[in-house]
């Protein structure tokens, strides 16, 4: 086992300095110059240049992602180098407006999927299972930007139920409000998620329908529906749950559109901005802050296997 | 230039679309009409805007977004601009001139910072040092080009030497590099301490940002609305959903799918305004240094036919050279190089030539470009990119045949006399001229001087110039005396008032 945590962890240190490097290099491959920005298109070449000496980006490369690592491992994560705001701080701010979206949303998104693609599968040779899946069809093709200005449409403007953007200016200090503006975005992400996992729930359970076990529960007198609850979902629930997986690192990007399509500041929408700003110490520490935590938590998942699971500890 | 730059040009993007401009603070100048039924000054005032800034630094970021919001409302110099292009006193009266024109000296207002603390001639000296530094950063810096040095005479007045006259130098003091701040004064990327009629009172990064009205405010007239929220919603749809759903009041930026959507709701009123918002098609000189192929590159493109597909005249109006109709030095020059899609044919056909144009903008004016083009034989690639590229390969190292950005800043005229600027253009007339008229002894000859810049570039062909923003706001009914004139630029909104109930 000792073996094992050190292989472990020497993998993370190896797959975080790399995501680090990536991060770094591509980056750098974007065309664009922070110090443009900052100046502006009033500033003298001279202004520029003593812009870039200040901001350090006219170092070489190496010498660059020497310092920033260094901060890094210092516990540093760096600071935007058009406002001086720290990349954690700043992170923190807008996960609470990001995790409660898309984390919701996922929820949300199984909630309907799961019953309705068991439905669509059960009836799939009748004219509403059909439906359910021509509608799921349809989910997919709309552009989910689409659908939340939609969605705003008619119940803010229409209905003026629900905000139509924006979230409180004091945040979650206004718990009410802030739920309420994360409604629509909510609503929005999750439907177009259903529509995808609407399709795998049904295909994993059109498979498990004509699975041997099925028939011995249906001859033994359990209805078709008791028979895939009771068998059925749990045997169509891995695909399901690796393209849910899949999904929900998708969500990061989804969050990117809906964030912008209801100006909530969150994640996606800063990354988009700080991108476009060329802000790069910025998105490179937010980055790999985000991919850091997805590695670590693998390798958490990795160890806590091995702890529940004496087969896979017998085979190191 | 467009989107976060500054100062000159624009960042505007945006802005384009937006667009009013400021007024003066002690006493506003603008359209502010009492409301009829008395007036609500603890209401909170949602705005909407299209670009945010990046930071609220007026000394080191560039970026229209900044000037924007932060000028007039937070910020003031020793003097100001009223909505219609005057300079009017603000921090300090109009200053005493002397007789060679380098000599500007003023006499401070009893004025305070919001931290109660007095403004004094220190605080002046010490603000405009750090713009002329050799070591500055500041983006406004270049504005402040003739100053030699600063001095503070007592507590309440200052002494401005010139190196030479500039007729421009009153005008740079209403900018950003004339602001006042307090000597010693740190932390300004999220806080502040202005002089304004209204403090910061948070930065929501990516949403909002709240301006409270700021009750010590030294002037005659305070902030009439207690609390300003500054929306910033980049997409249009979602913006015009905002509005009918009653969540912001007054609304920049409109385009003509929001204007139609709206224009019948007694609800709303609409108010048209000027602006120096010119969307120009940039020639590289260099590369097409051919005059007639710029001349047949502006005869190929019907300019009417674009601004009707971009909303009309209630949006957009014809110009036929770098002037707003607000300059003193405009006349009309739409006549040079008129529409004329055979002649163009004839110089034109079979070339092939690349657009750079930011992702900000319509496609619908890259598109119009393209289908005029390929009717006059030319094989349009229309390049669109991010701003920070388009400032980086068109604006900084001059690569490219055409670009398409909207210049938001008033004297961008100015800039025809660089050869250096994007556009490569080296005019001598134009050099000498221009030179005349930053050093000219009045007004009215450096106006005679500008319009023959204005009537020698075109006549040049120097670039094309597609048209210029009319600043369109839409406000809710109760809401008036919100600037008019280019709000792209800088947007008082110490005349602000909201109807009771």
């Amino acid at each position: 086992m000792a073996l094992f945590l050190l292989r472990r962890l020497t993998l993370l240190a190896v797959a975080l300095s790399g995501t680090s490097l990536l991060v770094f290099l591509l980056l750098r491959l974007l065309p664009g110059d922070v110090a443009a920005i900052i100046g502006g298109v009033e500033a003298t070449p001279e202004q520029l240049a003593t812009l870039r000496a200040r901001l350090g980006t006219d170092r070489p490369l190496p010498a660059q992602y020497a310092s920033w690592a260094g901060g890094v491992l210092a516990g540093d994560f760096g600071h935007s180098m058009l406002n001086g705001v720290s990349v954690t701080d700043e992170l923190g701010r807008k996960l609470v407006v990001t995790l409660p979206l898309t984390l919701a949303a996922s929820v949300l998104a199984v909630l309907l999927a799961v019953p309705l693609g068991c439905y669509a599968a059960l009836r799939h040779r009748s004219r509403d299972g059909a439906a359910v899946s021509a509608v799921g069809q349809l989910g997919i093709a709309v552009p989910s930007f689409w659908l939340g200005i939609m969605l705003a449409a008619l119940f803010a403007v229409e209905l003026r139920l629900l905000p139509a953007q924006g979230f409180p200016v004091d945040g979650w200090a206004e718990p009410a409000a802030a739920a309420r503006s994360l409604i629509l975005p909510v609503a929005t992400l999750a439907l177009a998620q259903s529509a995808v996992l609407l399709r795998f729930v049904r295909s994993a359970t059109l498979e498990v329908l004509h699975a041997d076990y099925m028939r011995t529960a249906r001859a033994k007198g359990r209805t078709l529906a008791s028979a895939l609850l009771r068998h059925g979902l749990r045997n169509a629930a891995p695909p399901v749950i690796s393209v849910l997986g899949v999904q929900i690192a998708s969500l990061v990007v989804g969050a990117v559109v809906i964030e912008q399509t209801f100006t909530l500041p969150g994640v996606g929408k800063m990354l988009l901005a700080d991108v476009g700003n060329r802000d790069l110490v910025k998105v490179q520490g937010t980055v790999l802050l985000l991919s850091g935590f997805v590695l670590v938590l693998g390798a958490a998942v990795d160890v806590v296997h091995r702890l529940v699971d004496p087969r896979l500890r017998a085979a190191t | 230039m467009r989107r976060r730059t500054t100062t000159t040009l624009v960042l505007a993007a945006l802005l384009a679309t937006a667009g009013c401009g400021g007024s003066g603070t002690p006493a506003p100048a603008t359209s502010a009409a009492p409301a009829a039924g008395g007036t609500d000054p603890n209401a909170t005032v949602n705005v909407r805007l299209v670009l945010e800034p990046t930071s609220l630094d007026l000394t080191k970021v560039a970026g229209a977004a900044l000037d924007q919001i932060l000028l007039d409302n937070i910020y003031e110099g020793l003097v100001r601009r009223t909505d219609d292009g005057k300079v009017a006193p603000g921090l300090a009266g109009l200053p005493e001139v002397s007789g060679d024109g380098l000599t500007y000296t003023f006499t401070l207002h009893k004025a305070t910072f919001h931290d109660g603390s007095p403004v004094t001639a220190a605080d002046v000296e010490d603000s405009f040092e750090k713009v002329i530094a050799d070591d500055s950063a500041n983006p406004a810096k270049a504005t402040f080009a003739s100053v030699k040095d600063v001095e503070a005479e007592g507590d309440s007045t200052v002494v401005v030497h010139l190196s030479k006259r500039d007729t421009t130098f009153l005008y740079a003091l209403t900018g950003r590099a004339g602001v006042v701040f307090k000597k010693g004064a740190t932390g300004l990327d999220d806080s502040e301490n202005g002089t304004g009629p209204f403090r910061l009172h948070d930065w929501q990064r990516g949403s909002t940002i709240t301006f409270v009205r700021h009750d010590a405010y030294w002037g005659a007239e305070k902030a009439k609305v207690a609390k300003i929220v500054f929306r910033y919603i980049p997409d249009e749809n979602a913006a015009l959903n905002a509005l009918r759903a009653g969540e912001i009041d007054v609304f920049t930026g409109t385009d003509a799918d929001q204007l139609a959507a709206i224009e019948d709701d007694p609800a709303f009123t609409v108010t048209s305004g000027t602006s120096n918002t010119i969307f120009v098609l940039g020639f590289n000189n260099e590369r097409l240094k051919d005059a007639s192929v710029r001349h047949a590159l502006r005869q190929a493109v019907d300019k009417d036919g674009l601004l009707a597909t971009l909303g009309g005249e209630q949006l957009y109006a014809r110009t036929g050279s770098h002037v707003a109709p607000t300059d003193p030095w405009a006349e009309d020059l739409t006549s040079i190089d008129p529409y004329d899609k055979e002649a163009a044919k004839k110089v034109l056909n079979g070339r092939s030539l690349e657009l750079t144009v930011p992702n900000i903008y319509p496609a619908s004016i890259s598109d119009y470009l393209a289908a005029q083009y390929r009717e006059a034989g030319v094989d349009l690639k229309v390049n669109t990119v991010e701003f920070a590229v388009w400032l980086d390969k068109v604006y900084t190292k001059g690569e490219y045949d055409l670009s398409l950005v909207a210049h938001v800043e008033p004297l961008t005229i100015l800039k025809y006399a660089q050869p250096g600027y994007y556009w490569r253009y080296d005019g001598e007339d134009v050099q000498t001229w221009t030179r005349e008229a930053i050093t000219a002894r009045s007004e009215a000859e450096r106006d005679g001087l500008l319009k023959k810049v204005a009537r020698k570039i075109s006549e040049d062909a120097a670039v094309d110039w597609l048209g210029i923003a009319r600043s369109t706001t839409v406000a809710r009914r109760g809401f008036t005396g919100f600037p008019k004139n280019d709000t792209a630029a800088r947007l008082n909104l110490s005349g602000l008032t909201a109807a009771a109930g």
